[in-house]
């Protein structure tokens, strides 16, 4: 089912993406799986489990707040949502991330100058 | 799925508060949720179940390592939290009582002020319990240390002799419970100039075995310590210095070691240096010489050493004992020239073995810290309990605030918490007022002690007690928060509807506040009795006739070197009445005399003496004294026959004093004992010519010693031990201050002899004061305490009356609007007041009887149950209590009755 999965996901970047992913709304982990399944077209490789440390690890830190509630089928969930804190992270996580990149692509497009 | 469990349950348990449970309850339910949406999701896709299943698994990875990650970041989570909310309620608490006590300034005040005087007082008493009792010596292994002695009970009752040098190499061999043992003696020696500037000197010394290092723990500073050898030379031959002395007197020169000094005029080797804390127990030692002996040494009849040993570890003293006690019997059989049977079977001798510490400490001293202990703790008790009542009354005029705030679903627990933060600020402020009187009082009471009180320089406020002050000041706290809550079980609405003043209540917590003034009274009459009694024991003990006359006598200590003098009686003969034929000529001297010993200052161990005449069957041990003419009238002893002459000394006339108590140890038929013969043993007889009024030498407070006064000249023939090298110069003066002639007998001295040193000068007068000086520290403290205690019953009783008649105001009004007079109104208030004191002395009576017992041992002429001290203590508090209901009473005959009607 993941044959299309290529991306082996970087230390790290989890935490980034799911910031990101709930930055448009509170979701449950589940909901947000999907969204990054679907955002990325299946192409990134995730043990699912690992998500759920990350979501712990962030709401100790305090960059995400949850709450029970119910999903639209009527199911107890627990769902996350962005916190103040949160939306900073995933500022400079971004920034940090774009400058990463742009360096490397720097590098990657380099051409001796003789 | 199989783990499913019913809903419902998940309902109820999340809207319990967090818990560690609970969490991973809930953890479960969202792994659950995930693995079972997978599950469907794929299933929707066109698998099976149990490969949906088997799928969602492995896109899962490994659920329990997962698991426990999540679960360690939760775990963190619920522990932050909770801290934050206790930290958020407790400063929120705290806030919020600095608010409500910064806007009552004078309640807040009179508490921290009472309770931290208090406090201070327990504080400083307490620490010094603590430095002098409770904490060990100053010793490695200080636990293990015993003082070994031996008691000759049926030779001198309680006093006890020391060990012979013979017994501490015996005991070492043969004793499985002693580990090492040491023997030391204390002297006083002269130290001279060494051609510097300084004149020649007296100091502090020791003789001591060489071990007693090792037993004690010590380590040289400078050089080496004693070595057994050193012990071998009759005459010292090496000294080790103390800390103090060596930086006093040789300005701390690391150099001195090696070089030697002159100690009774001869030449001893510094050989060590002693760091500054290596002292004896009891007292300071300025030079540590060895003392002569060794194992092969002979054996003497010489019990005169104070011995210390460490015991093996796990062994207590009383085994120790036990193991001494047929080690001991030996002795006879192994050292019969000097234990002889009859000699043991005639005294009852045998060791004994005490704790150092409850040696040094002592018994009373022990017991009068206590005492004083419990004074301040009544005290501190008392004023806990003006403070309870001061909180009841601010938990009254808060009722309505509490109940409305109660009607608004504000819980108890809340209200209580608000109380009891209040009293810990306010018990924190006290603790650190405390504290800061602590430390002002320990210097006060250390100017006051007596200089002979143990461990004095151990006393400083220690961490011990700064955790005592805040240790008790929370306890204080929790009982002034937590007493008006349990004596109010109805803090609710019902105080809207009856205006405020719900009379039940009212009723109740009066009876809570006068119970609480009932036990101030009572604990008020038990320390007024325990200082009557001290002033009464001091009183008495100021009443005794010690059998001197000390106004106006001074004394000091005057030395000569032992080696021209030591063989040359006549020649120490001379020089002792010239120096006071001189002094006589001083103005306002009356009488000048030598002697070895001076009462209430030296100890008086007896010798065995031989006596002609006497039928009594018992030989008597009396303490021995070399006295020169002179003595007697410038000390003020009365005696009856013929004194001491120069002139009769210079011919040898063997005249001789004895005290009225050993005379009547005696029974000489028919003549008084003058004439009768008297000699130490081996010596020619001396002849009784006199006998001298009983003197008090031991204490004011014990049986009169009997002494022989031996003339400083011996008889031909006679051998006394040693001339007397070492005297005491009395001197009477005409009143004044004697001390004033201090220098003028310190040129007469080296004008006769350069090499003479004098120390010590003090008054007989301060010798007396000084005997008392525990009892008279011990009474001045009980004094304060019960000057502190009855102050606080005053102000509690005033403001418990003070209170009523607030109360009583309405009912007040009425009587007198229906034709009361003001006297009688008058008399109501204070037979309130009368009432709730009566029932306390009745308490305070019963208590005192019970617990005055204790004090027995520091008493002296006054039994603890005295009747008049009780009645007296009784009145004292009647009238006080009739002192502080005079206020409110005039205050109650002055209401206007229609501006108290209109009020209500």
């Amino acid at each position: 089912v993941a044959a299309s999965a290529d991306i082996e996901l970087l230390r790290g970047t989890l935490d980034m993406l799911v910031l990101k992913t709930l930055s448009w709304a509170p979701m449950h982990g589940l909901a947000v799986l999907r969204w990054i399944e679907s955002a990325t077209q299946d192409r990134l490789q995730i043990e699912e489990g690992a998500l759920y440390p990350s979501l712990h690890r962030m709401e100790q830190k305090g960059w995400l707040t949850a709450d029970w509630g119910y999903t639209d089928q009527g199911r107890k969930a627990k769902f996350y949502r962005l916190t103040a804190a949160g939306r900073r992270q995933l500022a400079a996580e971004v920034t940090k991330w774009s400058r990463y990149t742009e360096t490397v692509d720097l590098l990657l497009t380099a051409e001796p100058s003789t | 799925m199989t783990r499913h469990e019913p809903e419902s349950l998940f309902r109820r348990v999340f809207r319990l508060p967090a818990s560690r449970a609970r969490i991973r309850v809930a953890l479960d339910e969202e792994l659950r949720f995930h693995l079972e949406g997978r599950t469907e999701e794929l299933e929707a896709s066109g698998l099976t179940h149990a490969e949906a299943v088997a799928e969602a698994y492995r896109r899962f990875g490994d659920v329990d390592a997962h698991r426990r990650a999540a679960l360690a970041f939760d775990d963190r989570t619920l522990t932050r939290g909770r801290r934050m909310e206790l930290v958020d309620a407790f400063l929120r608490e705290c806030r919020l009582a600095v608010r409500t006590l910064a806007r009552s300034p004078g309640f807040t005040g009179t508490s921290i002020i009472t309770l931290g005087v208090g406090l201070g007082a327990a504080t400083a008493i307490f620490t010094m319990l603590d430095a002098v009792v409770l904490r060990p010596l100053p010793y490695a292994n200080a636990d293990r240390l015993v003082q070994l002695t031996s008691p000759v009970p049926k030779l001198e009752g309680d006093t006890l002799w020391g060990l012979a040098r013979h017994e501490m190499y015996y005991f070492k061999q043969h004793s499985t419970s002693i580990e090492d043992i040491g023997v030391y003696q204390r002297t006083e020696v002269t130290v001279g100039s060494n051609g510097g500037d300084r004149p020649a000197e007296r100091a502090r010394a020791v003789m001591t075995s060489p071990s007693l290092f090792s037993v004690l723990g010590v380590v040289p500073e400078l050089g080496r310590l004693l070595l057994p050898d050193d012990s071998r030379s009759r005459r010292p031959a090496v000294v080790v210095l103390g800390h103090d002395y060596w930086t006093q007197r040789f300005g701390g020169d690391g150099q001195l070691v090696g070089k030697t000094i002159d100690v009774e005029g001869a030449s001893v080797l510094v050989v060590g240096v002693l760091p500054p804390n290596a002292q004896l127990p009891d007292s300071k030692t300025d030079l540590w010489l060895p003392a002569y002996t060794y194992p092969e040494q002979q054996a003497f009849n010489n019990h005169t050493w104070s011995a210390i040993a460490r015991l093996r570890p796990g062994i207590t003293a009383v085994q120790a004992q036990r193991e001494l006690a047929p080690l001991t019997a030996r002795l006879p059989e192994l050292y019969s020239h000097a234990e002889p049977p009859q000699f043991v079977a005639a005294t009852g001798f045998h060791t004994q073995v005490r704790s150092l510490r409850d040696v040094v400490v002592g018994e009373v001293m022990t017991r009068a810290l206590w005492i004083l202990f419990g004074a301040v703790l009544l005290v501190l008790i008392i004023a806990a309990a003006n403070l309870s009542s001061l909180f009841l009354i601010r938990v009254d005029a808060r009722r309505r605030e509490t109940a409305v705030r109660t009607a608004l679903g504000a819980d108890r627990v809340h209200a209580a918490m608000q109380l009891l933060s209040e009293s810990v600020l306010i018990a924190l402020a006290a603790a650190l007022l405390a504290m800061i009187l602590a430390q002002l009082g320990l210097r006060l009471l250390l100017s006051l002690t007596p200089s002979n009180l143990p461990r004095l320089t151990e006393i400083h406020l220690s961490a011990a007690g700064i955790a005592f002050a805040f240790g008790g000041a929370l306890l204080i706290a929790l009982f002034l928060g937590l007493v008006p809550i349990a004596g109010s079980p109805e803090l609710d609405v019902n105080v809207l509807r009856d205006g405020g003043r719900g009379v039940t209540l009212s009723r109740r917590r009066q009876l809570v506040r006068s119970a609480l003034v009932v036990s101030q009274v009572a604990l008020s009459l038990v320390l007024i009795t325990a200082a009557g009694l001290m002033v009464r024991s001091f009183q008495n003990l100021r009443a005794v006739r010690p059998g001197f006359d000390p106004s106006g006598v001074l004394t000091m200590h005057v030395a000569i070197p032992a080696e021209r003098y030591g063989k040359d009686y006549a020649r120490t003969s001379a020089f002792y009445e010239q120096v006071a034929t001189q002094i006589r000529q001083l103005p306002g001297v009356r009488g000048v005399g030598f002697s070895e010993k001076i009462p209430l200052e030296d100890s008086n161990l007896c010798t065995g003496v031989s006596v002609q005449g006497s039928t009594a069957r018992n030989l008597g041990c009396p303490s021995t004294s070399i006295v020169s003419p002179g003595y007697f009238e410038a000390m003020g002893i009365a005696v009856d026959g013929q004194s001491l002459s120069w002139s009769g000394m210079d011919q040898h006339d063997g005249n001789t004093v004895v005290s009225r108590a050993f005379a009547q140890q005696h029974e000489w038929p028919g003549t008084s004992g003058i004439g009768n013969g008297i000699k130490f043993e081996g010596a020619p007889f001396f002849r009784i010519s006199g006998i001298a009024h009983d003197v008090l030498a031991d204490g004011l407070d014990k049986p009169p010693v009997a002494i022989v006064y031996f003339p400083m000249l011996p008889i031909p023939g006679a051998q006394l031990e040693q001339v007397p090298t070492y005297m005491n110069l009395v001197v009477r003066t005409n009143g004044g201050d004697a001390m004033r002639l201090v220098p003028s007998i310190g040129r007469i001295v080296a004008e006769l002899e350069p090499a003479a040193a004098i120390a010590n000068a003090k008054l007989m007068n301060d010798v007396v004061a000084r005997s008392m000086a525990r009892r008279t520290f011990t009474m001045l403290l009980l004094g304060i305490a019960a000057a502190m205690a009855v102050l606080l019953s005053v102000v509690g009783l005033y403001g418990v009356v003070s209170y009523v008649v607030s109360q009583r105001r309405g009912e007040i009004a009425i009587r007198m609007a229906l034709g009361a007079h003001v006297a009688q109104v008058r008399r109501m208030v204070v037979r309130q007041s009368t009432g709730i004191t009566l029932v306390g002395i009745a308490a305070g009576l019963l208590v005192a009887l019970g617990s005055m017992r204790l004090l027995q041992s520091l008493l002296f002429g006054v039994r603890a149950t005295d009747p008049e001290l009780l009645a007296g203590s009784a009145l004292l508090l009647l009238a006080a209590s009739l002192a502080a209901s005079y206020l409110p009473a005039r205050r109650a005959s002055m209401v206007d009755p229609g501006d108290a009607l209109r009020a209500e």
